[in-house]
């Protein structure tokens, strides 16, 4: 009985239900955006960096990974230390630098990283096999879009350039081996990888690394460790997941804050406009509603019929809602992508069935909000008074 | 004045020092004041740092590039910096100031065609080349505008469309004394502008009001003067003439919906 009434009412005025339906479906697009991007950034962080099971990094004191140019001296003198803690297990040091690479007419400059093929954590193969001799070379597709190599190829790769003479310097001819894909890269972005000594070679860093990455046995206490390598080796700072979290929230709490300002807006924008739309809707009806208490309809069976009206407004427009803002989330994710030296992995709207319930379930208690008011003071009218009045009128 | 006095009176005692100036958040972190002693060096805990006396607190410029990269700056003499850094006779970049704009271009192919290398770019380029992380922020910024406004020309419809249909029956009455359908729709739409003019005029203050909110909280948060929010004669045209135009056209599609049906019906016989 409830629900026919209340669909009876909502369908009387199709035009206004639909309208309704509509705004609370942008209103709730916009709230899940801002719930994905509210916790996504962060989630899809966690995930790329513990994507390759590496719990800690070591970069220069003070800066974070290839955050500057500062590099690590004395590798090999750090990772015979490392090596002293029996809960480290992998220690993998990288190198990043860059290298000029002249086809035809046209120099080439990209990012390069050196680091050991067996450990890395920076890099997978999509195709071929890993750089390992000192005259390999693994490239990424923007690599071999932008200049047309092929695995097998053979190239000249320059680390130097010497701006008197307009030359490059530290020139050597590379085989490429293989394509592969930079976890960390940005859009766009030309790089390369090739083994450590290569780099290390090349750049005239013999011992030097921009970081380290390191695994630790799962059952030991990953603060621990990086307390034990920042107090063992002073020159540096040991990262762990929770503490890069950290450093990102930071840098892009600006999106954060944004995201609970812009959800705050919709989620009221919605219940607003329930409640205009059931008062309205209230008002029209006062006269019916006095009738059917006048028959002995309770005032809870009032409150009811009411309340589900903007219940059943909200979550339609809730469910459509869902799919607009997945469809929103990769619009405006595909914009953000292209944030200079963010990694492209990186989602800024990271769907989780999650951020859907708590943006259902945010809504459905404004839809109820919304109703409750107008139900109440519907259902307390004095039936003798307003029956004469809507008689009169 | 007292500040000066001392790191006069220290440079007088120490001749060797030179001096650095270093900007306001660094003082205020580490708790350094003018004429203090500093060691610097190029590479972090380097033994062989250079002692040096603080002669100026810099106050930060409001420089978008600066505020993502949350770092502090030291400001030191050219020949100084490159001593420490073990830079030679090297500088990254010459800035070149033309006798006015129209000196650029001929100035910028002299020094390319005379210099030997290195390459001249006009500053504009250079600033447009490292304002990309901005150029990304104000498309997502267009991007939320954009769903905003279909959410707005949705809600403000819907408002329209219960404003007059509330006057269902004094619009019946008006058509039954011979008032016509034209008459009718002008009214409306003249109510509905008003009340776009009135709200986006409240919008403004509301707007003006959060601007100086959100300035006031990221000076704050990032301790830079820069202006994160702005409102301009432009943007206030804008959103006051988009809010008029939803609002017209909202008050048009319901009047229309209204004095097509016909007034007995309105009536509710």
């Amino acid at each position: 009985m409830v629900v026919q009434l209340a669909w009876a009412s909502l369908r009387r005025h199709a035009t206004r239900t639909l309208l309704a339906i509509l705004g609370v479906a942008v209103a709730a697009a916009m709230l899940l955006d801002m719930v994905m991007m509210s916790t996504g950034l962060r989630e899809s962080f966690r995930e790329l960096l513990m994507s390759r099971g590496f719990q800690l990094r070591i970069a220069p004191r003070g800066t974070l990974p290839f955050d500057t140019d500062a590099t690590i001296t004395g590798v090999s003198g750090i990772v015979a230390t490392l090596r002293m803690n029996p809960d480290i297990v992998t220690i993998s040091p990288v190198l990043g630098s860059t290298i000029h690479v002249p086809i035809g007419d046209r120099t080439f400059t990209s990012a390069t990283l050196g680091a050991d093929p067996a450990i890395q954590g920076d890099y997978e193969l999509l195709s071929g096999r890993d750089p390992i001799a000192r005259d390999e070379i693994a490239v990424n597709d923007d690599f071999i879009r932008a200049t047309g190599v092929r695995i097998g190829d053979s190239m000249r790769v320059a680390t130097g350039y010497d701006p008197q003479l307009r030359t490059y310097s530290d020139s050597r001819t590379m085989v490429i081996t293989g394509r592969v894909r930079f976890l960390y890269g940005a859009a766009n972005q030309l790089a390369t990888a090739m083994n450590l000594p290569t780099v290390q070679e090349m750049a005239r860093l013999p011992d030097n690394a921009s970081l380290f990455m390191i695994k630790v046995r799962d059952d030991v206490d990953v603060e621990e460790a990086r307390a034990w390598i920042e107090a063992e080796v002073p020159r540096v700072s040991a990262l762990s997941i929770a503490t890069a979290l950290e450093q990102v929230d930071q840098r892009l709490s600006y999106f954060r804050q944004l995201a609970f300002i812009l959800g705050t807006v919709s989620l009221f924008v919605g219940f607003l406009l329930v409640t205009t739309l059931i008062t309205v809707s209230v008002n029209e009806r006062v006269g019916e509603i006095t009738v059917m208490r006048a028959l002995g309809v309770s005032k809870l069976h009032i409150v009811q019929q009411i309340v589900l009206e903007g219940v059943v407004i909200t979550l339609s427009g809730a469910i459509a809602g869902l799919g607009l803002g997945l469809v929103t989330a990769r619009y405006l994710n595909s914009i953000l992508a292209s944030f200079p030296g963010l990694p492209v992995a990186i989602d800024f709207f990271l769907f989780q069935p999650k951020a859907a319930w708590m943006s259902l379930g945010l809504l459905s208690l404004s839809g109820i909000a919304a109703g409750i008011y107008p139900a109440f003071r519907a259902a307390s009218l004095p039936i003798a008074t307003t029956l004469r009045e809507e008689a009169i009128a | 004045m007292l500040a000066h006095l001392a790191v006069a009176f220290l440079l007088l005692q120490s001749p060797q020092h030179r001096t650095i100036a270093i900007d306001e958040r660094l003082a205020q972190d580490a708790g350094i004041a003018i004429g203090d002693r500093l060691t610097v060096s190029a590479r972090p805990g380097a033994p062989d740092g250079d002692t040096v006396i603080v002669s100026a607190i810099l106050k930060r410029s409001a420089d978008p590039a600066e505020i993502a990269r949350s770092e502090y700056q030291v400001r030191m003499h050219l020949d100084h910096l490159q001593s420490v850094a073990s830079y030679g006779d090297r500088v990254d970049r010459f800035a070149v100031a033309t006798r006015g704009d129209s000196a650029i271009e001929s100035a910028l192919r002299d020094i390319n065609a005379a210099a030997f290398g290195f390459e001249a770019h006009r500053s504009r380029d250079i600033a447009v080349g490292t304002s990309r992380t901005f150029q990304v922020v104000s498309r997502f910024h267009k991007a939320i505008g954009v769903i905003t406004i279909v959410a707005s020309a949705i809600f403000l419809l819907c408002i329209m469309l219960l404003k007059v249909e509330e006057r269902r029956r004094d619009v019946a009455a008006l058509r039954l004394m011979g008032i016509s359908a034209t008459t009718v729709v002008k009214g409306v739409v003249a109510e509905a502008a008003l009340l776009a003019l009135v709200g986006s005029v409240l919008g403004v203050g509301v707007g003006w009001f959060a601007s100086q909110l959100i300035n006031w909280y990221y000076q704050g948060l990032y301790r830079s003067p820069l202006y994160f929010s702005l409102i301009t004669a432009e943007i206030v045209t804008f959103a006051v003439g988009l809010s008029l135009v939803l609002g017209i056209v909202a008050g048009f599609l319901a009047s229309l919906r209204l004095v097509r049906t016909p007034p007995l019906t309105l009536f509710g016989r």
